[in-house]
């Protein structure tokens, strides 16, 4: 270790409220003298590292970078980092990263993805690497691609635990003067048992700061696991199941009014002229805008707005879209997929000769699927509160993307960033639709008009309406079998490709020839990540066709999957367990039927079995098997709780999940014709987690929906024969 | 396995959002009816319906309540007397320190506050920061619901 120098941060210490850095001299390479000011403003806390406070109680504090939407990430990065620094859980508290970009520079990742721990390099190494890098995502203060525990979590926070933890030894050791290898840590205590000393972490936290950051922490083997494994309960519950728990739309503020929106219904469409001659004398209303996008009126109250903005007649500039029907648009697909014929359109995966292994094919086998648009539909409709005054902008909201968001106020309010805050709460769901920042720019400009700060609040038409949606797409498969009805060729094209990119890709299955294109379709609505993103649409094509081909080569679904999956010991078990699981081979009653789908996703090897009831007039799905592999479950409970989830909005959107577009404009507007599974639909669903790779993570968030919609289609097909090409199910007559 | 890929989507886009190609447009069309704190009865239409309608009855009703933590102090009747605190009449849109008789504080008469329903807001929410000095000892009401209450009260009040 080279010269360092005692760095002196009183004046930046006394103007955060008497951060105690003041007086400590931090060893380069440890940020805490600039992050403290951030997240360690209280009395008697010390920052140890980027991600762990003490306090002068013992208590421990898990800095995380990302955000809390119903997931349960909090409680389980907490367990990991808790874990590695043997702290005691009771006395554990959990604290979001700031949206700062002091807290996301690229010197932090750095400092805590050293490379060298035992973990790859690139988290899944699939056939086009990882979903996002771990640097992308961390200081873009992302949450999404089921990455925070994978990534973060396995990288960063267990890291900084057991550094954290190192860095208490080292000045006890220092204290005592007694070797390091002398002491052990239990319980946010540090120990030696030779001269039975204990002492709280605490009680070292300063000196523990002053200390180098250990290179090469050492991480715990699984047999030392403590916290990690452990179906620890979720932190946020008590707030949650109270009431107390704040949420985007919970902002408060002195003085704050009430905006109610309405963009023109269809998408890209400018607002021509508006009248609000009625508006402008109803109760409580402030301002009325048009902001050439959108119309806003601010009133004293929500409702108030609401009203006001319902009595507006407004007119729309004419756009491209305007004439757009769903049918029209499925025969653009059709068209162009027709154009694209054998060979144009983007290859995203190509090995052997599909050409000619299809045409020398013993059984041929062709199919054309369809998936609608789809909505995500969050509990809380999106909203944002923003205020904008002199030089300065306040922005309250919940998003999986606080850094942007804080980007997207600044160059909206036009405020420089630095006296630009961002504060965000829970997420009353996200599922990808709080990736987008159209909400935090809204309010935005909004707050910049009337400057002073305004609460805006979508309906849950606008919501429903103006939404950017899974896309909807159509996907065209040829397949050959040999004279043995063995897979010999995979021939796919499909519309759209937005995320991961080897979502329609099936390297984990033997097939010899395959060749995976895809095409890009123009249309006016606005497309966004959906849970699982284009694994929600492939997963239904490619398990739909798996099924078709072993149907065509006279083989059980279940066996077929098993030769395609021959040489892939980890993939087989959990393909295996899903099926013992629901005890395939036992037969079922009359007009019931059991469908089976695999697909491996966001690192995590998924297999569910579906078991439909056809016997009245709709489809009823009774029960889910889930069988899963993310390689190590940090807490099973919060990963079957994800798989319970994945399945309640598959399920969704597997009987009824549709947005249409008429005439330009999206058709659906609320629950009644965008309706959400209901509990008496939700099927029981059994959750068995394998953990094949301790080294390796996978996510949980959304691994568990993409096999769900084929395991209940393949299903009605070994129920009544009926092959099902098109969702939802509500389209189809089962009569 | 060839594999042919472009970039991932969901960078992509977040690149772009990051790169402002999105300017943020101003309003084509403004109309501001009214400020907030500005009587509501100002709004520009004649046509307009009652605006104290039972939403403000019942905040009145609220205010008035809750105004009995203040009464020891104030009253607020027109030429009433001071008491330990100044008279509170007509105090919205008035400049800080101007009841006749009263002896403020120093930091109250040379506040250069006038009292719009915001400023009450902020000094009830907390006196001692909005007016650092002032000997306003009692009165502090956290909760912003209250406060607005009784700011409609102390309104409806003085309009009799
Ligand atoms: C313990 C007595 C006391 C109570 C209770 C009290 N006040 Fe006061 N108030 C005062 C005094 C004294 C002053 C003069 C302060 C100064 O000069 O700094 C004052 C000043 C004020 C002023 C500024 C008046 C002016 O003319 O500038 C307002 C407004 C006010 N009070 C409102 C309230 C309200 C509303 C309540 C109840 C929620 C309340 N006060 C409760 C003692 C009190």
């Amino acid at each position: 270790m080279g010269k360092w120098t005692r760095r002196a941060f009183i004046g930046a210490g006394v103007a955060a409220g008497g951060a105690l850095v003041v007086g400590i001299a931090v060893r380069p390479g440890n940020p805490i003298d600039r992050l403290s000011p951030l997240v360690a403003k209280g009395k008697g806390e010390q920052l140890i590292n980027a991600w762990v406070k003490i306090d002068a109680d013992n208590i421990v504090t898990a800095i995380v970078p990302h955000v809390e939407m119903g997931q349960g990430i909090f409680t389980s990065l907490a367990q990991m980092l808790a874990d590695e620094l043997d702290a005691d859980w009771s006395k554990v508290r959990i604290l979001e990263a700031p949206a700062d970009d002091k807290y996301v520079s690229h010197d932090i990742v750095r400092e805590f993805a050293a490379p060298n721990l035992e973990v790859p390099a690139i988290l899944e190494p699939t056939a086009s690497g990882s979903f996002l890098s771990l640097a992308t995502v961390m200081t873009l203060q992302i949450t999404g691609g089921s990455f925070s525990i994978r990534g973060t979590g396995q990288r960063a926070m267990r890291t900084a635990g057991a550094a954290a933890r190192e860095m208490l030894v080292a000045a006890a050791a220092k204290e005592w003067n007694v070797r390091a290898a002398e002491l052990r840590t239990e319980n946010s205590m540090v120990l030696h048992d030779k001269s039975s000393k204990s002492a709280t972490f605490a009680s070292f936290a300063t000196a523990a700061a002053e200390q180098s950051l250990p290179a090469k922490p050492k991480l715990k083997s699984p047999k030392d696991y403590k916290l990690m494994g452990k179906p620890i309960a979720r932190t946020d519950i008590p707030e949650k199941t109270d009431g107390s728990a704040i949420f985007g739309i919970d902002a408060d503020l002195p003085g704050m009014k009430y905006a109610a929106v309405k963009a023109p219904p269809v998408v890209g469409a400018a607002v021509e002229t508006m009248d609000a001659t009625t508006a402008k004398t109803m109760p409580g209303v402030l301002q009325i805008l048009n902001m050439g996008d959108f119309v806003a009126v601010v009133a004293d109250g929500y409702w108030q707005a609401e009203q006001a903005l319902a009595t507006i007649d407004t007119t729309y500039s004419k756009t491209d879209g305007d004439g757009l029907d769903q049918d029209a648009l499925f025969a653009r697909y059709a068209k162009m997929l027709d154009e694209a014929g054998d060979s144009d359109g983007d290859v995203e995966a190509e090995e052997g000769d599909v050409g000619e292994a299809f045409a020398n094919a013993a059984t041929k086998v062709e199919a054309e699927y369809k998936v609608p648009f789809l909505a995500h539909a969050t509990m809380e409709p999106m909203n944002c509160t923003a205020w904008v005054r002199e030089g300065k902008c306040d922005v309250w909201s919940g998003t999986q993307m606080p850094l942007m968001a804080r980007k997207a106020a600044a160059e909206t309010s036009g405020i420089d960033y630095d006296n630009v805050t961002y504060h965000n709460a829970y997420l009353g769901g996200g599922f990808g639709r709080r990736a987008e920042m159209d909400m935090i720019i809204m309010a935005t400009r909004i707050a910049k008009a009337t400057q002073y700060p305004v609460k805006m609040i979508w309906s849950r038409e606008e919501d429903t309406m103006q939404d950017h949606y899974r896309p909807s797409a159509t996907s065209r498969f040829q397949g050959g079998l040999d004279k043995d009805g063995k897979a010999v060729s995979w021939s796919n094209i499909h519309t759209h490709l937005f995320d991961p990119q080897e979502a329609p890709t099936v390297p984990y299955y033997n097939i010899a020839n395959h060749k995976i294109r895809k095409i890009d379709v123009p249309t006016h609505l606005r497309f966004g990540p959906w849970r699982s993103v284009d694994h929600s649409q492939h997963g239904f094509f490619i398990e739909s066709f798996v099924d078709e081909m072993a149907q065509a080569a006279g083989k059980d679904g279940y066996a077929f999957r098993r030769e395609l999956l021959a040489g892939s010991p980890r993939h087989l078990k959990v393909l295996d367990t899903a099926a013992k699981m629901s005890g395939w081979d036992k037969p079922l009653p009359e007009g019931h039927g059991r469908g089976i789908a695999f697909v491996p996703s966001f690192g995590t090897i998924i297999a569910e079995v579906a078991e439909v009831d056809m016997t009245g007039k709709k489809p009823k799905v009774k029960k889910i098997f889930v069988a899963a592999d993310p390689g190590f479950a940090v807490n099973p409970d919060g990963f079957a709780a994800q798989m319970e989830s994945s399945i309640a909005y598959g399920l969704t959107a597997t009987l009824f999940g549709e947005i249409s577009v008429k005439d330009g404009a999206v058709q659906q507007s609320n629950f009644h014709d965008y309706p959400i599974l209901r509990i008496n639909e939700m099927p029981d669903v059994a959750v068995e987690i394998i953990n094949g790779d301790h080294k390796r993570l996978g996510g949980a968030g959304e691994p568990g929906l993409p096999p769900l919609a084929p395991a209940v289609t393949n299903a009605i097909f070994a129920a009544t024969g009926k092959r099902v090409r098109e969702l939802p199910l509500s389209k189809v007559d089962f009569a | 396995m060839k594999a042919v890929f472009r970039a991932s989507a969901l960078v992509l886009v977040i690149t772009l959002a990051a790169c402002g190609s999105d300017p943020a447009p101003e309003p084509t069309e403004q109309i501001v009816v009214r400020e907030p704190g500005a009587d509501a009865s100002e709004a520009s239409d004649t046509t307009a319906p009652e605006p104290a309608g039972e939403a403000t009855a019942s905040l009145v009703a609220a205010g008035k309540s809750a105004f009995n933590t203040c009464i020891a102090c104030h009253v607020l009747e027109k030429g009433g007397a001071n008491r330990i605190g100044p008279n509170l009449y007509g105090i919205i849109g008035q400049a800080a320190g101007s009841a006749d008789g009263f002896k403020y504080s120093d930091a109250m008469a040379s506040s250069g506050i006038t009292w719009t329903k915001e400023e009450l807001d902020s000094y009830l929410a907390n006196p001692a920061a909005k007016v650092p000095g002032t000997t306003m000892m009692a009165g502090a009401i956290s909760d912003a619901g209250q406060r607005e209450a009784i700011i409609a009260y102390i309104e409806d009040a003085s309009a009799n």
